[in-house]
């Protein structure tokens, strides 16, 4: 029994079990403590219909060996351009969104072939370079977001009428538009069917294209490169379909964030992004080379559910909100247990 | 082409190569300097100053980088260390240059416990050292928090109500060290004609460097450098890697604590909360702008890049204003700038290494081929 | 022989640094000290401000003290040695007077009645504990930003 306990430990990992069962706790005392469980329940699935895609961008790039997407920023920014783009052209409603999508797709593509290529010729660095990658991109665009020529009235500072404003509304364009959509209330948990619907629907497509010819042959070069390669595999290539397909996976996943939050937010938003989807899927039990769409749901459920229910329930129990410096050491601390192991193997 | 004028291409080629970001910044600034229109005697008083507040801080970068460990993005901790040292001379009210010393004294403990869980970490995450001391900062940074914000004042002892925030616990967001501003840079200070030299502070400095170029000739210096330039050949030597690789890292946590507090008693204000993670990348930045390497760097990479890194940094904003009307834009640039200089030279690094190995994958080919020839 | 040697100048190199330290914490101790000007009660006697009072620090002359004048300075260390240049009623000639006084480590603000001291009274009588209340401003310092602060600010 006790090895069975041991191995289960050992298999789920240690850090995991903390997080579960601190979640669980947190649960378990929020009726108690007085906390609204069924909005803080909603809350969290809201949150974590914001967040999925974005976690799932990153499964593509740990399948093909290029480890975890720190570049992440690059993907929203190409969101990002789609989303400014799509209201400057005069879109609204849930069309906005739809051209916000077929916008950043050019952007992605583009973009994610660039950052692919500079991968693929820094092979074992790609950590720490897509980092910078990222940081520098973000840092490029804030001079962007002032010089390009955007003039809608509600996107640019008012006094001197050029220049996007740091935060645009998206009331009246595609505020909730997925979450709205199909909205099915329990009693007095209310569910984004729509946002939901859509993470389904391309975490789906990711694991159907894992089973495909190419997918598995992505798979095949993140586990033996040199094997692959033998094999006859055209390694460069499968990496570079990988970065783009995560950078593209992450424009969607930007615009499906903005839509639940309500915001574009531009200039050094993004500068941080990567971090909290990088931990969310490491809490969900992947490794740096390895990620299954298990580990996407059960980390984003995770992470989230921390980052919503900590400051409401601490807050009722010891009248402080320490859940700003609890959030940063639990990820943080979860990347780092990542980055220290050697290559694992997690359900 | 004659193999003269060839190899004279190769060397220019190579030089190119390995000094493309100061080149590049030698560039930069000669266009923005003018630009900005900022009279050389104020730049010369700016980059002077700059030069002793962030030296020192600099210097602590070279020690893991001789021991094979990457840019030490943990350099951060000893930051914390030094930080949370001066939180507690501050309390304790002593002043001026005895403060110094004394925070500096204080700040060891501190390093060294930070400095010990950095390099056990680090020891763990062979081949990714530094995007691990890159979360290592962020990691610490959130117990640092831990720590200052809700620790001091009511677990540890905090006697004093000005540095506390007004829920009674935790400190506040800026510190006042108005009573030991600048008090070493004052000490020695030479001016001439509107420009300031803060003799102590460079003397300071000039004792560090020594203290460096004669460490590299100790066994442990040279212990370091043998694990930096390859941890399996220094194994079968007999040292013990994994315990060099922590002691590196300990020194360089110690020293940028001393280095952090230098820089603090510059500035005369300490920002508990964000100082530390600022200083950690700019110091980074600056270090790769005077020609560093990921496995290569020297002092006279340090100067130079302080010179030069500062110099855009000054200039930055001005320019920007004069060119396109918005300051913001140069301010946005010089963090691009910092930012993307720091992507450069770990990309070149990058491709340098599989260079490197491809060349050495030639060379054992043509050898091969020789001995078949030889048969 | 040799480790033993080793451990014996570790242990004391470590020394040497504590009594620095201990040494920069005497040495280093600052306090503000507050020169008063005023009239001070004390046993029932009255000791009166004096019409002007020359104070002199370091060389330099710190204010001028008119009666019920305060100033301030900041001494380092746990002696404070000023110089005054006193005129006790209007039309007198003025007298200098040298002040040697050891600071109390304990304080952070020293205040110091220059009346009292002039009339020799007991340390007690005039040198007294200054503590500053913390003022309403302060009361509204901003909530602590913990967010990831984005490197934007100088350097």
């Amino acid at each position: 029994m006790k090895e069975k306990m041991a191995s289960f430990v050992a298999s789920f990992g240690l850090p995991r079990l903390i997080i579960t069962g601190f979640l669980l706790a947190l649960f378990i005392l929020a009726p108690i403590v007085g906390v609204d469980l069924p909005m803080q329940i909603t809350n969290v699935i809201n949150r974590f219909s914001w967040n999925a895609i974005l976690v799932l961008a990153m499964v593509p790039m740990v399948h093909s060996g290029c480890g975890l997407n720190f570049g992440l920023p690059l993907g929203i920014i190409s969101g990002l351009l789609g989303a400014t783009m799509s209201l400057e052209f005069g879109f609204t409603g849930p069309m906005s969104f739809i051209m916000a999508v077929v916008i950043s797709t050019p952007f992605a593509l583009v973009l994610g072939m660039g950052y692919g290529a500079l991968l693929n010729r820094i092979k074992g660095g790609e950590m720490m370079i897509a980092t910078y990658v990222g940081f520098s991109s973000v840092s490029f665009m804030c001079m962007m977001w002032l010089l390009l020529p955007y003039h809608k009235a509600d996107m640019v500072w008012g006094l001197a009428g050029k220049g996007l404003r740091t935060t645009i509304s998206l009331e009246g364009y595609y505020d909730k538009v997925l979450s709205n959509f199909l909205q099915i209330n329990i009693g007095k948990v209310s569910i984004p069917v729509g946002a939901l619907l859509l993470f389904a629907l391309l975490a789906f497509a990711m694991w159907a294209f894992l089973h495909t010819k190419t997918g598995t042959a992505m798979t095949a070069v993140g586990s033996n490169a040199t094997f692959a390669k033998a094999a006859g595999i055209k390694v460069d290539k499968i990496r570079m379909l990988s970065v783009v397909m995560s950078t593209w996976l992450a424009a969607i996943g930007i615009l499906v964030y903005e839509q639940g939050f309500g915001f574009i937010q531009l200039y050094m938003a993004p500068f941080y992004m990567a971090l909290p989807a990088v931990s969310a899927i490491l809490i969900g039990g992947a490794s740096v080379n390895k990620a299954t769409i298990m580990n996407v749901i059960l980390g984003t459920f995770l992470f989230q559910g921390i980052v919503t229910m900590t400051p409401t329930v601490m807050n009722s129990v010891i009248h402080t909100d320490m859940s700003e410096v609890i959030r940063v050491i639990a990820s943080n601390g979860m990347i780092l247990y990542a980055l220290t192991r050697r290559s694992e193997v997690t359900r | 082409m004659s193999t003269k004028q060839q190899n004279a291409g190769k060397t220019a080629l190579n030089f190119l190569r390995n000094n493309t970001v100061p080149l590049m910044f030698i560039i930069i600034c000669a266009v923005c300097i003018p630009i900005s229109g900022f009279s050389p005697s104020y730049l010369l008083n700016e980059i002077i100053t700059r030069l002793g507040r962030n030296a020192f801080l600099i210097l602590s970068l070279l020690i893991p980088i001789m021991a094979g460990m990457g840019l030490n993005f943990g350099m951060t901790l000893g930051a914390m260390a030094g930080e949370m040292a001066l939180i507690f001379v501050s309390d304790w009210q002593i002043w001026g240059i005895p403060g110094v010393v004394l925070a500096m004294i204080v700040s060891i403990p501190f390093s060294v416990i930070l400095g010990l869980i950095c390099g056990k970490i680090l020891n763990m995450a062979k081949g990714r050292e530094m995007i691990t001391s890159y979360i290592i900062s962020f990691f610490i940074n959130g117990i640092y928090q831990l720590i200052v914000l809700y620790l001091m004042g009511s677990v540890i002892p905090i006697a004093h109500g000005s540095i506390k925030l007004p829920r009674g616990y935790g400190i506040r967001n800026t510190v006042s060290l108005l009573n030991m501003r600048q008090c070493i840079d004052n000490l020695l200070a030479i001016r001439i004609g509107g420009v300031k030299i803060p003799a102590l502070t460079l003397l300071i400095i000039a004792l560090m460097c020594l203290l460096i170029v004669w460490f590299r000739r100790t066994k442990l210096g040279q212990d370091m450098r043998a694990v930096g330039q390859d941890m399996q050949v220094a194994r079968d030597a007999g040292i013990n890697v994994e315990r060099t690789r922590i002691i590196s890292i300990v020194i360089s946590t110690v020293l940028a604590g001393f280095g952090m507090i230098l820089y603090l008693q510059n500035i005369g204000n300490l920002s508990t909360y964000s100082a530390h993670s600022q200083v950690g990348m700019f110091c980074i930045a600056a270090l790769l702008v005077g020609g560093a390497s990921v496995d290569r760097a020297s002092i006279g990479n340090v100067f130079l890049g302080v010179t030069l890194f500062h110099l855009m940094f000054i200039v930055a904003p001005q320019a920007g204003a004069k060119i396109t009307g918005d300051s913001m834009i140069g301010e946005y640039f010089r963090v691009f700038v910092s930012y993307g200089v720091i992507t450069l030279a770990l990309i070149m690094y990058e491709m340098k290494k599989r260079r490197q190995k491809a060349s050495i994958g030639e060379q054992l080919a043509l050898a091969q081929k020789e001995e078949e020839q030889h048969e | 022989m040799n480790n033993k040697r080793k451990w014996i100048f570790r242990g004391c190199t470590l020394l040497a640094i504590l009594l620095i330290a201990v040494l920069m914490f005497i040495v280093g101790r600052g306090h503000t000290v507050y020169i008063d000007n005023k009239t001070l009660e004390y046993n029932g006697e009255s000791y009166g401000a004096l019409q002007k009072s020359e104070v002199w620090v370091g060389g330099e002359r710190l204010s001028k003290l008119g009666k019920r004048d305060r100033t301030m300075t900041t001494v380092i260390g746990n002696s404070f040695e000023m110089k005054l240049i006193n005129t006790v009623n209007k039309g007198d000639e003025p007298t200098e007077t040298t002040v040697k006084i050891s600071l109390p480590y304990g304080w952070d603000g020293i205040l110091v009645n220059i009346p009292g001291y002039l009339a020799n009274l007991p340390q007690e009588a005039w040198m007294t504990e200054f503590i500053i209340e913390p003022t309403a401003e302060e009361a509204t310092d901003e909530e602590e930003t913990t967010e990831d602060d984005i490197p934007m600010g100088d350097f």
